[in-house]
């Protein structure tokens, strides 16, 4: 049996019939093989979070309004699902501009996980409801500390090609 | 959590989902035919579920908690599974297997929450 073909899944490509080499991008290869993998945990944070903020902005618990039990928490959260959006579409965008982008929300997002889970220890009277980011993500496995180690990696190793630099 | 039959089910076929996945990144660098049909499996169990539901509405333990947000669950989920299944052919490479597999977990987190608000207790 000859190995020079990759093999490759029927199902798969009968539904896409794009070959996995395309042109080259622009904005480099962040989203391609484990970025693919990255956008997606972005995408569910991103969701989750996104859900969760709205519904502890507009909703009604037994009557009452959510949000003045503990507008400093949920604020955080509205905070969170904002960069896990932006940090989705930069990281699986193939433009140029959104490595830089996604640096930013990566960076914003480190910072912002870090002092709100100290925020979340040192004044835990601010957080009557967990926040996304609060106590080290411990509602969501830890994932949210993780992710912005992860995805700070991931674009350092994979910056877009540059011709300027590279010459 | 209540190990009703929904959840025993959901586990199951999720599991599978997960499974399947992390093994094929492991061993191939391509999507697979099971992980593909396992991600499938998991979106027809959303929609059994989905009718079973509607079903099980008028039987002896009816939904307790905000209707909306149960239903809001599952068409997020239905949703979901499609996406990651776009999202992970696209391009064909081990780590599509990554993906299904990481969608097959999500909606196993999310078939937990849809039954605490089945049933009506947990966080809100």
């Amino acid at each position: 049996m000859s190995e020079s073909a990759p093999r490759d899944g029927r199902i798969a490509a009968r539904v896409s019939d794009r070959k996995g080499a395309a042109a080259p991008e622009p904005g480099g290869r962040k989203n391609r093989g484990l970025g693919r993998v990255l956008v997606a945990v972005y995408g569910v944070f991103a969701l989750s979070a996104l859900a969760r903020s709205v519904w502890q902005l507009f909703g009604v618990h037994q009557g009452e309004p959510i949000f003045p039990t503990a507008p400093v928490a949920i604020l955080l959260s509205v905070l969170a699902a904002a960069v896990y959006i932006v940090a989705t579409v930069a990281l699986a965008s193939r433009r140029r501009r959104s490595w830089n982008v996604a640096l930013v929300a990566v960076l914003v997002e480190l910072v912002g996980v870090v002092a709100v889970s100290v925020l979340s220890y040192a004044a835990p009277e601010l957080f009557p409801k967990a926040s996304v980011w609060s106590h080290f993500g411990q509602g969501y496995g830890y994932v949210p500390l993780v992710l912005p180690f992860v995805g700070l990696w991931w674009l350092l190793t994979h910056r877009p090609a540059d011709a300027v630099v590279e010459r | 959590m209540i190990w009703d039959g929904f959840m025993i089910a959901g586990a199951i076929v999720c599991a599978a989902c997960v499974l399947i996945g992390v093994v094929s990144a492991a061993l191939r660098s391509y999507p697979t035919d099971p992980a593909v049909i396992s991600l499938g499996a998991v979106e027809v169990f959303l929609l059994v579920h989905g009718v079973a539901s509607g079903i099980r509405q008028a039987g002896p333990q009816p939904l307790v908690g905000a209707g909306w947000e149960f239903w809001g669950y599952l068409a997020t989920a239905l949703l979901l599974v499609l996406l990651a299944g776009w999202w992970a052919i696209g391009e064909r490479s081990r780590w599509s297997n990554l993906v299904m597999a990481a969608a097959g977990f999500t909606v196993f987190v999310m078939l937990y929450r849809m039954q605490q608000v089945w049933i009506g207790q947990g966080w809100f």
